[in-house]
């Protein structure tokens, strides 16, 4: 009797030492390169994004960060301030820290200085104590610094991680018991965008997907969040993005030198593991691959910045055709012509079986034919074409997202764009087929009418049916 | 001492009694928060509570009347053990009279229950019982699954009003997710349908949940007695996103609803093209 208490006591007292432990998160990084080298890729990484503890953000980053950003205007005097806000991202609250950029204000070291209040229709802006120097008109302020991202890493903890994994790579808990697989965000491409060919997402993309979710996938609806806690998830999705197209970048740079494999050819061709450690040293020292860094972090900053202009969006030059007989029927002819091959994909009825998805196929990155059979995304999953019979659209189901399927492809995976390839009313036409192809049996048009074998109308095109 | 504990533990039925006499005020049994705030969001939901309080009361009472007799018989006993006392025990064991009292009490109990509700519950869950409003058909199919509930409705027909809801999906049907919106004050139906595992709906304020079962299509009811939204959730555990399976009900008048129906429509017929061109935006390419 006494032993087993004792055994108890003993094993609750490990159990309160150890098993109570909180373990801080941390970002995964990709593999495959030399020891040495990754060792530098994941230092660098780091560096310039810190940790899930320490974020962190450079200016250049097109991330709203913070709660707002504010220029002082004219009339400010001591604790209050007269503010521009140029760019309010989540509401001001009292308690929220001031930080002046590039002014003299603010002298390093210096007490925070917190928001008593801020009224909203005078944009005036009082403060719980007056700044160390007089404001001066034309100052540059961050309201909130990095509240954004803060508060978006404790929901994307919340709601998100437990598929998407911590560093966004696709490999939380969950991640191995879903069929259709959480996305990978660090190639910085996300599928279902509303941009145009070849182009990132728009934060509304992401919004949209939130709000939403994706049918036929395990990404179920916030739809209850609140637009402020949506905001803060996407900027934080945006980062994790940023973060690990970098790093993807960097791996990219590295790999056709320093990969385990590429070394150890490069010691097969008898350099020696020290020779190529030391050269890689001397490029890093001489700054050779830090400018190569910089000039592809530039380009994928650029790349998401044009992402968020207006002219990214795809709009349609002519308005919607109605979805007629005829326009349907246009419709199937092209999904049915060689020019566009739909159906070597999503097969001649619609319903994703095209010859495609049992043929030997490339691999996108290495070039190299598949292992498997079958079609696969730029993240090497098995992909299957949209069953366009379903009626479940994944990237939604209003006819312009159909639209900007067709116009832009889906990015990242096999479907292409032909946008190029089509005339506007050709695109509508194809549009109008995809989304009668669930109701087919049906006369287009007729609403609800239940369809009736005595009257069952024919089938608008004789072909293959 | 023995006569002490006896006594103490009588702190139960006093306790009992004053939860009981506290817990509604406290919202302690019913969500409080609703548009309606402690009171039931329905009419059929106050006559759930009404049959929650008659049940409470009835186990009140016999909780608080067993355990008076439990503390008389301790009490009782406690004298026999006292030093000097002969009496010896009484074995009430096979009592044929006290067996035939604890039998037919209780079962006269359950039976009235089991009638007093039979009306709520046919109300609840017998279609033939269901209030004639909702003989005109559903006005929306909500399908659950792992982890939202889908939500479908028919249609805006030529003269403005919602077109019937058709078991098979209609181009004219019209969708959203975790977003249920239904008139107020007017008993409506909806077909309860789940993609994957088993899901229940329910909307606590309303006191309305049923288990959506995979393979049937099961009509349920409600009739929300004032506008505002309300919570609807899972509440069968349905796998490790359960607890994010949450969505609103919004109660609103026929004219607001007719007018979410159709900001619905031209939002899911949207073809991206702007109402009026910006200027200097290229003209329509028709003259191509």
């Amino acid at each position: 009797m006494r032993s087993k208490l004792v055994a108890l006591v003993l094993c609750s007292g490990v159990l309160f030492v150890c098993g109570c432990g909180r373990t801080e998160p941390q970002f995964s990084y990709r593999e495959g390169l030399s020891p040495r080298v990754q060792e530098y890729v994941r230092t660098t990484v780091d560096e310039k994004f810190g940790t899930p503890h320490k974020i962190r953000v450079w200016d250049k980053l097109p991330i709203q960060a913070h709660t707002a950003l504010a220029t002082v205007g004219e009339g400010s005097k001591d604790n209050s301030l007269v503010v521009d806000i140029t760019g309010a991202f989540r509401p001001i609250e009292p308690g929220t820290e001031v930080v002046w950029v590039g002014g003299t204000m603010m002298p390093r070291g210096s007490a925070p200085v917190t928001v008593e209040a801020f009224t909203k229709d005078k944009n005036l802006l009082s403060l719980v104590a007056a700044p160390p120097a007089a404001p001066k008109a034309g100052d540059k302020i961050v309201i909130g610094p990095g509240e954004t991202l803060t508060h978006g890493r404790l929901l994307y903890a919340e709601h998100c991680q437990h598929c998407h994994g911590v560093a966004g790579d696709g490999q939380g808990p969950t991640a191995p018991y879903l069929n259709v697989r959480p996305r990978d965000y660090r190639k910085g491409l996300f599928k279902f965008t509303s941009t145009k060919e070849g182009m990132k997402a728009h934060r509304s993309d992401l919004a949209r997907v939130i709000e939403d979710g994706i049918p036929g996938t395990y990404m179920p609806s916030f739809k209850l969040l609140k637009p402020e806690e949506s905001h803060a998830i996407i900027e934080y999705v945006l980062f994790l993005a940023m973060r690990g197209e970098s790093e993807f970048q960097m791996n990219n740079l590295l790999a056709s030198d320093y990969s385990d494999a590429s070394v150890a050819n490069r010691i097969k061709d008898g350099e020696t593991q020290e020779k190529v450690i030391e050269e890689f040293i001397t490029r890093v020292k001489e700054g050779e691959i830090d400018e190569e860094v910089n000039q592809r972090n530039e380009k994928m900053i650029a790349d998401w910045v044009s992402a968020q202009a207006e002219d990214a969006v795809i709009v349609p030059k002519e308005k919607r055709n109605a979805s007629d007989e005829e326009s349907i029927k246009r419709g199937r002819e092209l999904y049915l012509s060689g020019n566009l091959n739909c159906v070597a994909c999503h097969g001649e009825s619609g319903l994703g079986d095209g010859v495609q998805t049992y043929s030997v196929t490339k691999n996108t990155d290495t070039g190299k034919d598949n292992v498997e059979p079958g079609l696969y995304d730029t993240w090497g999953n098995k992909l299957k074409p949209r069953n366009l019979r379903l009626g479940m659209y994944r990237g939604g189901r209003r006819p312009i997202d159909i639209y900007a399927r067709i116009e832009a492809g889906i990015k990242g995976t096999p479907m292409p764009a032909f946008g190029a390839k089509l005339t506007e009313q050709q695109k509508w036409d194809i549009v109008n087929y995809v989304l009668e192809l669930p109701h087919e049996h049906r006369t287009p048009g007729t609403g609800v009418a239940p369809a009736s074998p005595a009257t069952k109308p024919a089938p608008v095109a004789t072909t293959a049916h | 001492m023995k006569r002490f504990w006896c006594l103490f533990f009588m702190i139960w039925p006093v306790l009992a009694l004053y939860v009981c006499w506290i817990a509604p005020q406290m919202g302690w049994w019913f969500p409080f928060n609703g548009p309606t705030g402690m009171k039931a969001a329905s009419p059929l939901g106050e006559r759930i509570d009404d049959l929650f309080y008659m049940i409470l009361y009835i186990t009140t009472a016999t909780f608080v009347g067993t355990q008076i007799a439990l503390g008389y018989v301790l009490f009782k006993g406690a004298a026999a053990t006292d030093e000097g006392n002969t009496e010896k025990a009484w074995y009430s064991h096979g009592s044929h009279n006290l067996e035939v009292i604890w039998t037919i009490v209780p079962a006269c109990v359950l039976l009235f229950i089991a009638l007093y509700q039979m009306d709520v519950w046919a109300q609840y869950r017998v279609k033939d019982s269901f209030p004639s409003e909702t003989k005109q058909g559903a006005i929306a199919e909500v399908t659950a699954r792992q982890f939202e509930w889908r939500i479908r409705y028919p249609g805006l027909g030529p003269d403005g009003k919602p077109l019937p809801l058709m078991p098979e999906p209609q181009p004219t049907d019209l969708y959203t997710v975790n977003d249920l919106h239904a008139v107020v004050g007017k008993a409506v139906m909806i077909i309860l349908e789940t993609q994957d595992v088993q899901h229940s709906f329910f909307l606590p304020e309303l006191r309305v949940k049923q288990d959506a079962v995979p393979g049937l299509d099961i009509p349920v009811w409600f009739k929300a007695s004032k506008s505002g939204d309300y919570t609807l959730l899972c509440a069968e555990l349905c796998g490790w996103g359960h607890y994010k399976m949450k969505a609103r009900m919004v109660a609103e008048t026929e004219d607001k609803y007719l007018e979410f129906l159709q900001k619905l429509t031209k939002s899911q017929n949207y073809d991206g093209v702007p109402e009026t061109p910006a200027e200097g935006a290229p003209v329509a390419s028709a003259a191509e």
